[in-house]
């Protein structure tokens, strides 16, 4: 793989890393710490012919972003905690309709406004449900600069796949830290874009919502001669409002199982010296960077500690982390919050003794904080 | 050189966070490894700032600089100085701003304080007050010996617009002479 040395933080590499892969709209209100996502992407779209909307407020944002995606453009928004729960509501009519868009999330301390400059991971389970209703969220979590920049990328290709919001979750340290990336070529970047699909047949044979159960509906761009109608109701084939008994049933479960029967698509996460790991660290975004410097220190004290970060968070790399739970007995979740993702490694691996080391007072956790705690155990 | 830490430390708006990329960007060039970090408040101006700055000959992995292992601090805030300095492992180097800062007698004790008057150098000596975070990364790079000269200021003019290359360079050996005076 050709790689390019970009010097640049985790927010701007978002942007550049939307660019690139075909992004032609976003729509944004500036919520710190994103902020430079959007001041980054205003420069960039421009000069490639793409637009960047500062909306009035974070609902607007979200709306622009569904109607530029209804008319065929890759797009994206950017904000943080505050922003998403204004958002949830947006996000579902994105669900539901079944829209393709990319959201980046760099979460900062909630609940609330909270510690606007702060880190958090306070939004694990806010990006699992954001808004009301049954539907199977996808959201990937950078843990590396570069990933700011690969997942981003990987985000617009899953939206275009599965016909719906992916939420990319960046926090306050790994957005604004600044250093090197290695990252694949434009040209790479670009020979990997696949396009949602289309309907090519006759227009009055378009049913975008008519497809298998575990597949995602095929919305053509308006204004192209193909019309369906939409809503966030619950609606037919068409698009058109129902309360036909079957059809909303299916409606439903087929948008849960277009994500759920295709996990294996989705599913990604690193192993860092796991191979003779004695002790399993559970840490993603910039706390695997603590855990990993953490392990440098463990391992020189002779301690076999390895670290799985998830990098798909939401559907969580459940089975791998059973095969891992099953056979390691100490496990440690590391995380800048009270347990979000340890309920869900509880949950994975069927145990109730999962250890962890929990913050949530805008700081960072250290390197050395882990390394005690991985002592006591 | 393996590993250098450094922390400037100011409030919001006196512009610390330049010189933090300038030193990353400089030790990459040379094929190593660089990390800028900054925290700072929801006081955008006003607020105390922090930037850690991390070189190393291999990969870094956790972006802020351990408490207790910086060897180099300079700061032109008061309550900056105070909120970061035990930071710096003790014997290490701190560069303050008397005009600015009033460290303690245990402070002197603890560390090696040098006074250098940053912020009239930049404004009075160089004539414009924002050459201040190169007079910085002058005094910085001067102690610490972390970047071959060449290549920092060759990475900071790249980040400066080339109507003020000038005023950068005259900032630049002006931070030197003075550490180099300071520590004589």
């Amino acid at each position: 793989m050709a790689t390019r040395e970009i010097i640049s933080t985790g927010n701007e590499l978002a942007a550049l890393a939307g660019v690139d892969a075909g992004c032609t709209f976003f729509g944004g209100y500036p919520l710190t710490p994103s902020s430079e996502v959007m001041h980054e992407i205003s420069d960039l779209l421009p000069k490639v012919g793409g637009t960047c909307i500062q909306m009035e407020d974070e609902i607007g944002a979200i709306c622009a972003v569904i109607g530029a995606g209804m008319a065929g453009a890759r797009t994206m928004t950017g904000t943080s905690g505050p922003g998403m729960s204004l958002k949830a509501e947006n996000l579902g009519l994105a669900q539901m309709a079944e829209v393709p868009l990319v959201c980046v999330n760099v979460m900062r301390g909630g609940p609330s406004t909270g510690l606007p400059t702060r880190v958090s991971q306070g939004d694990i389970l806010q990006s699992k449900n954001p808004s009301h209703g049954d539907y199977k969220s996808i959201t990937l979590c950078a843990g590396t600069l570069a990933e700011c920049y690969t997942e981003t990328v990987r985000a617009f290709n899953i939206a275009d796949r599965f016909m719906q919001p992916v939420i990319v979750l960046l926090d306050e340290t790994i957005g604004h830290m600044h250093g090197k990336a290695d990252l694949p070529t434009v040209e790479e970047v670009k020979a990997g874009i696949v396009p949602r699909k289309r309907f090519d047949g006759p227009a009055e044979e378009y049913f975008p919502y008519e497809c298998g159960p575990t597949e995602p509906a095929v919305l053509n761009p308006m204004f192209e001669g193909y019309r369906y109608h939409f809503t966030g109701l619950h609606h037919d084939k068409n698009g058109f409002p129902t309360e036909e008994i079957e059809t909303c049933r299916k409606l439903i479960q087929r948008l849960e199982d277009k994500v759920a029967m295709h996990e294996d698509e989705l599913e990604s996460y690193e192993e860092f010296m796991m191979d003779d790991a004695e002790v399993m660290i559970i840490a993603y975004g910039s706390v695997s960077l603590a855990a990993k410097e953490s392990i440098r220190h463990l391992r020189d004290e002779g301690i076999k500690a390895g670290l799985f970060r998830p990098i798909t968070i939401w559907p969580s790399p459940a089975k791998k982390i059973k095969e891992y739970t099953d056979k390691i007995k100490k496990v440690l979740v590391v995380e800048l919050n009270i347990g979000q993702y340890h309920s869900e490694v509880e949950r994975a691996s069927s145990r109730l003794d999962i250890d962890g080391l929990f913050k949530v007072n805008g700081r960072p956790i250290s390197p050395y904080e882990i390394v005690n705690k991985v002592k006591e155990l | 050189m393996s590993k250098t830490l450094m922390r400037f430390t100011g409030v919001g708006g006196q512009g610390v966070l330049l010189a933090g990329e300038i030193f990353a960007a400089a030790k990459i060039k040379t094929g190593g490894h660089g990390l800028k970090t900054a925290t700072y408040t929801s006081q955008v101006r006003g607020g105390p700032t922090v930037v850690d700055i991390q070189l190393d000959d291999k990969e870094i992995y956790y972006p802020y600089a351990n408490d207790g292992e910086i060897g180099f601090m300079l700061s032109v805030a008061q309550k900056s100085y105070d909120l970061f300095k035990d930071g710096v492992q003790k014997g290490g180097t701190i560069v303050i701003d008397p005009n600015l800062i009033k460290p303690t007698e245990q402070d002197r004790k603890d560390w090696k304080i040098f006074e250098i008057p940053i912020i009239t150098i930049a404004k009075e000596e160089v004539g414009n007050v924002i050459t201040q975070s190169v007079v910085a990364l002058a005094i910085a790079n001067t102690m610490m010996k972390a970047i071959d000269k060449k290549t920092l200021v060759d990475t900071m003019l790249s980040k400066v617009p080339a109507k003020v290359h000038d005023v950068n360079i005259v900032a630049y050996d002006l931070g030197e002479k003075y550490a180099n005076e300071a520590v004589a």
